[in-house]
């Protein structure tokens, strides 16, 4: 069982508290490392996928080397629409 | 520089046994173990702080109440009511790759994160699980989802290959995202480790010093992998209920 006692208390510690001026911490800046990594792998990852799907385009349809070309570079726009996308999420907050 | 010195042996799979089923492996390596630790380091703290069930909470009770509360006001945030159901996924792979990376800052412990087919593994359950959910909802027009409105007729043949390759991305970059972050950090730490010993005199103690700042970095990186990791996949699940 809760003691009446023990919650007054905590009341008063919460009140106290509350009223002293508090200043909530600013929020810290996302370091210039971890943004630049997190726009990088976006980048690589669509390129990865661009060019996974041209290598196996050319595989099974025999269109070497077009398919890897125009995938590499369907993949690269892509990289540029992520990172567009996540700058604009960013943004919003 | 020896193989056993090397700042990547830290890496590698030792297996405990030698499981054969079928023609797979599934021998109980260290990743394995590690996995096994987070998992009831997990039960275990968020089962034993919440049972007292006090009205004025305990400090551990109540980080087990603002770990519940974060991914909750998570999801709220970002999905909005619907997002309520999906809450035990959210918070297991949140926990999990939290206390995952944290487990993995302990000294002579393995780092499962570190290694990409675990990421990508929980990465591609969260994609296709997404890309389920988007068929639930919406059917056979969730391909919509690639097609841009208020585009000249002729350019989409050029974009929906490219709004395609961008949705076949998430999972790579979701787990590419994490593991090169563990790797990366886990590296860095034997790398300075090294240049301790290999120092003279007392110049040694900089590289030291130097460990323990990293060691901070990176159990905040930890922290924010995760954080990044369950809000990816919050914003995804977004994804599946609002095409666009």
């Amino acid at each position: 069982m809760v003691d009446d006692d023990k919650i007054q208390k905590l009341k008063e510690r919460i009140d106290t508290a509350e009223t002293t001026n508090f200043t909530p911490p600013k929020q810290k800046k996302q370091s210039g490392a971890g943004f630049g990594f997190k726009i990088s792998t976006e980048i690589i990852a669509a390129l990865v996928v661009g060019v996974g799907i041209g290598l196996i385009v050319d595989k099974y349809l025999g269109t070497k080397p077009f398919g890897l070309i125009i995938f590499f570079i369907f993949g690269a726009i892509a990289g540029f629409l992520n990172v567009y996308r996540v700058m604009r999420r960013i943004e919003k907050q | 520089m020896a193989a056993k010195d090397s700042p990547l042996k830290q890496f590698e799979i030792v297996p405990y046994s030698n499981t054969e089923l079928g023609s797979y492996d599934i021998s109980f390596t260290n990743s394995s173990l590690s996995m096994v630790i987070t998992v009831a380091v997990i039960t275990l703290f968020l089962t034993l702080t919440v049972n007292p069930r006090s009205i004025i909470p305990s400090r551990m009770q109540l980080i087990s109440e603002l770990m519940y509360n974060f991914i909750a006001q998570l999801l709220s945030d970002t999905v909005g009511d619907n997002g309520k159901k999906y809450f035990p996924f959210v918070f297991s792979l949140f926990m999990f790759v939290l206390i995952g990376n944290m487990v993995g800052m302990v000294p002579y412990q393995f780092t499962f994160t570190s290694h990409i087919i675990v990421t990508f593994a929980l990465a591609a359950v969260v994609f296709i699980g997404v890309t389920i959910l988007g068929f639930v909802n919406h059917g056979i027009k969730f391909f919509t989802f690639f097609y841009i409105p208020g585009v000249p007729f002729y350019m989409h043949p050029l974009l929906i290959p490219i709004e395609v390759i961008s949705y076949l991305s998430r999972p790579i970059s979701l787990s590419v995202r994490l593991f090169a972050n563990m790797l990366a950090g886990h590296t860095l730490l034997k790398v300075f480790a090294g240049f301790v010993v290999a120092m003279p005199f007392f110049t040694g103690a900089l590289p030291l010093a130097f460990i323990v700042a990293l060691t901070g970095l990176e159990i905040l990186i930890a922290f924010l992998q995760a954080y990044v990791f369950a809000i990816l996949t919050c914003l995804y699940i977004n994804d599946a209920y609002h095409l666009h």
